[in-house]
């Protein structure tokens, strides 16, 4: 029987980045993935890594953490991942919108994010494609991108570089335990014994977590995106519009007009590839959408952006976030089984996470309480309430 | 022949997806995830029947191994013609 000092179950870019943050540590690391790496959730993503949108608290300090890590990550990984600081936009549409971003602004700007309300003259010096209608958008420096497909990919790459076995199509079926301790892992192609497991399933971790008879309470929150052909560059950073903002942040209000969770993201890659989006819904993992979406999300991006109506589509994306509720992934020990960690639950931030998370859940094996300040806000526990 | 043209919209070469098999990649979805072929215009439909010809043989290929599916437009589209009127 293979042997591990510790079991990472998921590779998307949670699982990637603990798996090289482990290895690193000199753990001899497995890294078990059921499909291709980096392709669930992480490959059918954005790649903004947005902060002036962040809550102030534990949201915003967790990120600003992240991208200290992603300033120098490129060294460390050896490669490039086409990070980059690139200024981040959200665009107002509405007196209403105007209002409500005003008050956002200043919240922020007291949290100490570098973020200014432009008039949509401003606005439409840093995003000439911007409508007419627009009444004014938020920049802030801060904010960032990365290609998440190259992430996953560079991770595992460096982890295995660090004497991490990665084994795709491989699925994991059973944990046994002995005496509350985590003993083996059983996937289809044979066992692991090990007395340390991190799941990292993402939306999966549910499953994960019923194998040694934990309720982990994270559901998918679908989210479709339309890629486009290559075009010139139109867009400088990343842009969201305030209805995003508004959807994310006030879910009880909004629910009532805006059924699909429409809203504005919209960043260019590389490539020159337009990634458009996108909705947010709570319907399980249901791969079908319905056109009314995809007609939602187009009217939506060529009513802020008229010049996108002539701009060809050639693939559509649906990705399923792992929403905890709150925004806050879940990282933690089980409180009831010893040596399984949890390791998901990041929903729409997972792609701006993943660097900490890695830091973060390798400190918590290594019980060296490093980011206590940030795991007492991510506890199972927080969830007594709905278990 | 290394240098042949495989996936013409993304322009990669025979050689990289080659080394991407010999690595370990064994589905047509890994490939793409590591080498960008089938992400272009066509989305795969001229390159997909050559790489799918490069992946190591299907009695390799355990029965669990995924198949990548294929997503909407079939055809690409002007973001216009989605819209509900
Ligand atoms: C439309 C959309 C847009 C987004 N945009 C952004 C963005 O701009 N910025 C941002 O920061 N975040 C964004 N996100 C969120 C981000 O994509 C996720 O938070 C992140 O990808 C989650 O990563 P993960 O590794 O936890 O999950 P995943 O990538 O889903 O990885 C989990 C892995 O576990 C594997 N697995 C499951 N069960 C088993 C098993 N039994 N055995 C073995 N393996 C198993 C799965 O195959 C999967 O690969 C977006 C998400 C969506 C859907």
């Amino acid at each position: 029987m293979k042997t591990a000092d510790a079991v990472v179950i998921g590779g998307g870019v949670i699982g990637t980045s603990i798996a090289f943050r482990l290895a690193r540590k000199g753990l001899k690391t497995i890294l078990i993935e059921k499909g291709a790496i980096g392709g669930a959730t992480s490959g059918s993503c954005d790649k903004a890594i947005f902060l002036q949108s962040k809550k102030p608290g534990v949201h915003l300090e967790l990120a600003k953490a992240s991208l200290a890590v992603y300033k120098q990550l490129e060294h460390e990984l050896g490669e490039s991942i086409e990070f980059e600081q690139c200024g981040g936009m959200i665009a107002i549409e509405s007196e209403e919108q105007l209002s409500t971003m005003k008050e956002f602004v200043q919240k922020q700007q007291q949290a100490g994010i570098p973020i200014r309300l432009l008039d949509v003259y401003e606005a439409r010096q840093i995003q000439p494609v911007l409508a007419d209608h627009m009444r004014g958008a938020t920049w802030s420096e801060l904010d960032a991108e990365v290609n998440p497909l190259l992430l996953s990919q560079a991770f595992a790459k460096a982890a295995r570089r660090n004497g991490t076995e990665i084994l795709t199509h491989t699925e994991v079926q059973g944990i046994e335990c002995i005496q509350g301790r985590v003993a083996k892992i059983k996937t289809n192609l044979g066992e692991i014994a090990t007395e340390t497991v991190i799941n990292a399933a993402g939306p999966f971790a549910p499953a994960i977590g019923k194998l040694v008879g934990l309720s982990i309470p994270i559901v998918p929150r679908r989210g479709v995106i339309f890629i486009s052909e290559k075009v010139p560059p139109i867009l400088r950073g990343n842009l969201l519009c305030a209805q995003y903002i508004v959807s994310k942040h006030l879910a009880h209000l909004s629910e009532n007009y805006n059924p699909y969770g429409i809203g504005l993201s919209l960043g260019q890659t590389k490539s020159g590839n337009l990634l458009l989006g996108g909705s947010r819904e709570f319907v399980g993992f249901q791969k079908d959408v319905p056109p009314e979406i995809y007609a939602s999300i187009a009217e939506h991006a060529c009513r802020i952006i008229p010049s996108l109506r002539g701009i060809r589509m050639i693939r559509t994306m649906v990705g399923f976030r792992p929403s905890t509720g709150d925004g806050l992934p879940i990282l933690q020990e089980s409180p009831d089984v010893e040596g399984f960690y949890i390791a998901a639950g990041h929903e729409g931030d997972g792609i701006a996470l993943a660097p900490i998370t890695g830091q973060i859940v390798a400190s918590l094996v290594s019980k060296d309480n490093q980011f206590a300040h940030f795991t007492q806000h991510l506890t199972l526990n927080r969830f007594a309430a709905l278990l | 022949m290394d240098e042949m043209i495989i996936c013409r919209c993304e322009e990669i070469p025979l050689k990289t997806i080659r080394k991407t098999v010999q690595e370990g990649a064994c589905t047509i979805r890994e490939v793409k995830l590591q080498t960008r072929a089938g992400m272009g215009i066509c989305q795969g439909r001229t390159c997909r029947p050559l790489v799918e010809k490069l992946l190591p043989s299907e009695k390799e290929q355990a029965a669990v191994y995924q198949i990548s599916g294929y997503r909407l437009p079939v055809r690409p589209l002007l973001l216009q013609d989605f819209f509900k009127e």
